[in-house]
């Protein structure tokens, strides 16, 4: 439980994937001068050589805890041998991975972090169409939105999803008492049934108490605003259309609203200052996706007990999940299929969550007892499972594309320029958008 | 070596052995071999990703996609992005605020540590080396506890002495300055010590016969100090400029590890830049013609600043 959710980096870059964490950076300028000979020096290395059917070579990240489904696996299949190797944090095991791709020995199996796979996805070539191997199948057993961000245009699957990040909002009921607003899970989703709401009711306790109701507009309300879009970034044909799409501006200046209403504390996701500021209370309410509640138990262990978890304003909303592909020169394709085919089945997925919290991408699970009645005492008892879940159901399915995150990254930092660094705020819409057809040539 | 001196003053003495050319051909090429190992390793880890990052510039190279012939069309791009001279010019920026008040504290520190009088003198020393063999990644973690905006030990200070916090990273003036310090701090004892060995090998009487002669300790450093240190400069510039230009660590690790560094890309040097859009868009062309650039530049400015700093304490 505590491994899989105290995942504070891979958590970073989820969305934030230009984000690295202190530890990270210093692994990055070894790679700076590493990868681009790697990139050449292992060119010759075609497929693994093992052509041993009962082996497979499988890369995952730090955090995840996949260590824990492959103890499972040996149960399961005891003749089968998994190299599992943890290349480093998601975004280390993307960049490792991209390598391999270029021209390197690649992985039998890999597991990939949403945000990362729309890079992937431009060019499915890469890797096994898992049609091909009855993924047609499974795919109806996994969530709708979840699965088409792994399905080509072309109609290849190139992921099985392992993971979600279902929204909520985990606030703190102690400040909330002190600034004279409820308490109770339910009565706290009734004050935000909309953005403002919960834009007018972060006003209340910042007037009630003087301190932010927010850690920062852009992750908390930003993100999460523009998450709930059934088009996002891309149209529905893959068109670039975040300056022309009413949801990513209507959302943008949701964020600007909050900032403006003074009610954000000023920290960045995932910094040092964020975790110091969770632990001293210096904000009473974060948008956490399921992962999350890991970062704010280690971030702040001595708040047991006063957190609990209210439904995101909007009611739906996901941030992150992993994926499982098979790269197109793996040595032993079949093998790591069976992997995903066994422990992805629905049953597996609602034992994982049993064991290790990870939130399942199989629907069918999402009203068995295991699930519905999880409940977590350091958020006050509140139904985890629940609650994240039906966030997931409320999303319809958007088209993401190559620059998703270069994109958000230029939204996010204007958004994170005007809170923080004073940037004017009637100047930042246009920054973003400037800076993003700098990025993306479009 | 003997061997190779022997032609002459054995002249009239033939040899007898028939093994002799061999041995002299081995014995002309056994040098070669003994520096072969940094040659080949220098031929596969230096100048092949040297030569190969020009030829992936031309291209418009996805790592994991397409890859085509673009021309000089990357560098024409680079010419017109504003994010590329926004790099730039933080770069060189933040390589003149650190260099330069790290190499006069080092040159001062060195005639300190120099000096007859001081007591302990090999124990500071010692401890001038610390903060260069600390990792990066602590001396990091530290700078950021005491920078920090709001948990910050340096504006704990200032809230106990009333006044504002000061958010370094916010700025680019500031985040400028935090950099510099950090690179001045792992770097001035290494430089310190460069100079003090110099020093030490400058002959006292030099410095007896301008005192005679009626030289402050003034003019001693200008006209003995100086000229004698010369080489040791020249160097520690040089060195000082191709790890200035190319700083990527302490940015990084400061802005709590965002390739862009900070909100409007206020600390983003040309390396970061590099990184990102090699590594982070997945543009290998792109990226690859940020650092021929970059070594461009390096070669202009490290030949600029040989031919300043070899001038130095040469006139007068």
């Amino acid at each position: 439980m505590q491994n899989k959710l105290s995942a504070p980096q891979s958590a970073t870059s989820r969305v934030l994937s230009t984000s690295l964490s202190r530890r990270r950076a210093l692994a990055l300028s070894a790679l700076a001068g590493g990868t681009a000979l790697t990139a050449s020096a292992c060119s010759s290395g075609g497929s693994s050589g093992s052509s041993d059917p009962n082996t497979f070579e499988f890369w995952s990240f730090t955090g995840i805890n996949q260590k824990d489904s492959v103890e499972e696996y040996k149960k399961l299949a005891p003749d089968v041998t998994v190299k599992l190797t943890e290349v480093g944090n998601a975004q280390e095991t993307a960049q490792g991975l991209t390598t391999a791709l270029a021209g390197g020995k690649v992985p039998d199996l890999v597991l990939i972090q949403a945000g990362d796979l729309p890079k992937f996805m431009k060019n499915p070539g890469n890797f096994v169409d898992l049609t091909t191997l009855g993924a047609d199948d499974i795919q109806d057993d996994y969530v709708d939105w979840v699965m088409a961000q792994a399905t080509a245009k072309s109609g290849e699957i190139i992921g099985i999803p392992t993971d979600v990040g279902g929204m909520g909002v985990a606030y703190r009921t102690d400040l909330m008492a002190a600034a004279g607003l409820p308490t109770n899970r339910d009565e706290v989703s009734a004050l935000w049934p909309t953005w403002q709401d919960f834009i007018a009711t972060g006003q209340r306790y910042t007037q009630a108490t003087g301190n932010a109701f927010i850690d920062n507009a852009a992750t908390t309300v930003f993100l999460q605003a523009v998450s709930q879009g059934e088009e996002q970034y891309y149209s529905a044909d893959g068109d670039v259309v975040y300056d022309t799409n009413p949801i990513v501006r209507e959302s943008f200046d949701l964020g600007l609203a909050a900032i403006a209403a003074g009610i954000t504390a000023k920290l960045e996701s995932f910094t040092d200052g964020w975790n110091a500021g969770m632990a001293k209370g210096a904000f009473a309410a974060v948008a956490a996706p399921s992962w999350m509640l890991g970062s704010i138990r280690s971030a702040a262990p001595d708040t047991e007990g006063k957190w609990d978890i209210a439904v995101i304003p909007g009611g739906s909303g996901n941030w992150g999940g992993s994926y499982l592909a098979i790269p197109a020169r793996a040595a032993n394709p079949q093998a790591a299929w069976k992997y995903i085919t066994t422990m992805q089945s629905p049953e597996q997925q609602l034992q994982h969550f049993i064991d290790a919290g990870s939130l399942p991408t199989t629907p069918v699970n999402y009203d068995k007892p295991e699930l519905v009645d999880h409940t977590d005492p350091f958020f006050g008892g509140a139904p985890t499972g629940k609650i994240f879940t039906q966030a997931v159901l409320g999303l319809e399915p958007f088209v993401n594309g190559e620059y998703n995150t270069e994109i958000s990254t230029e939204l996010l930092n204007a958004l994170n320029g005007v809170e923080g660094d004073g940037a004017p705020a009637d100047a930042a819409w246009d920054t973003a958008t400037k800076n993003i057809k700098t990025a993306i040539g479009a | 070596m003997s061997a190779t001196l022997t032609p002459g003053t054995l002249r009239g003495v033939k040899p007898a052995t028939a093994t002799r050319p061999v041995e002299k051909r081995w014995e002309r090429l056994a040098p070669y071999g003994y520096v072969a190992p940094f040659y080949v390793l220098f031929l596969v880890f230096g100048l092949f990703p040297l030569l190969f990052t020009f030829y992936v510039a031309l291209f418009d190279w996805n790592p994991i996609g397409d890859k085509t012939f673009v021309g000089l069309e990357n560098f024409r791009l680079l010419a017109e992005d504003p994010r590329f001279w926004n790099a730039l010019r933080n770069t060189f920026s933040i390589w003149i605020i650190s260099t330069v008040p790290q190499l006069i504290i080092a040159l001062i520190l060195a005639q300190v540590l120099n000096s007859a009088f001081l007591r302990f003198a090999n124990f500071f020393r010692m401890a001038m080396l610390l903060p260069y063999i600390t990792s990066v990644a602590a001396t990091a973690i530290v700078f950021a506890q005491i920078f920090n905006r709001d948990y910050g030990l340096l504006n704990w200070f200032l809230e106990l002495l009333g006044f504002e916090h000061i958010d370094f990273m916010s700025s680019a003036a500031g985040s400028h300055v935090l950099i510099s310090v950090m690179v001045i701090w792992r770097w001035f004892g290494y430089n310190t010590l460069l100079y003090l060995a110099s020093l030490q090998a400058v002959p006292r009487d030099l410095y007896e016969a301008a005192a005679v002669d009626g030289a402050g300790p003034v003019k001693q450093f200008f006209h003995i100090t100086l000229p004698s240190l010369r080489p040791v400069i020249v160097f520690t510039v040089i060195m000082s400029t191709i790890g200035g230009l190319q700083i990527f660590t302490e940015p990084l690790l400061l802005s709590n590890g965002t390739l862009t560094c900070g909100t409007a890309r206020q600390c983003q040097t040309l390396s970061l830049f590099l990184f990102e859009q090699g590594f982070g868009s997945f543009k290998f062309g792109y990226g690859s013609a940020v650092g021929v650039a970059l070594f461009a530049i390096i070669v202009v400015v490290a030949f600029v600043n040989f031919l300043l700093s070899s001038r130095l304490g040469r006139k007068g």
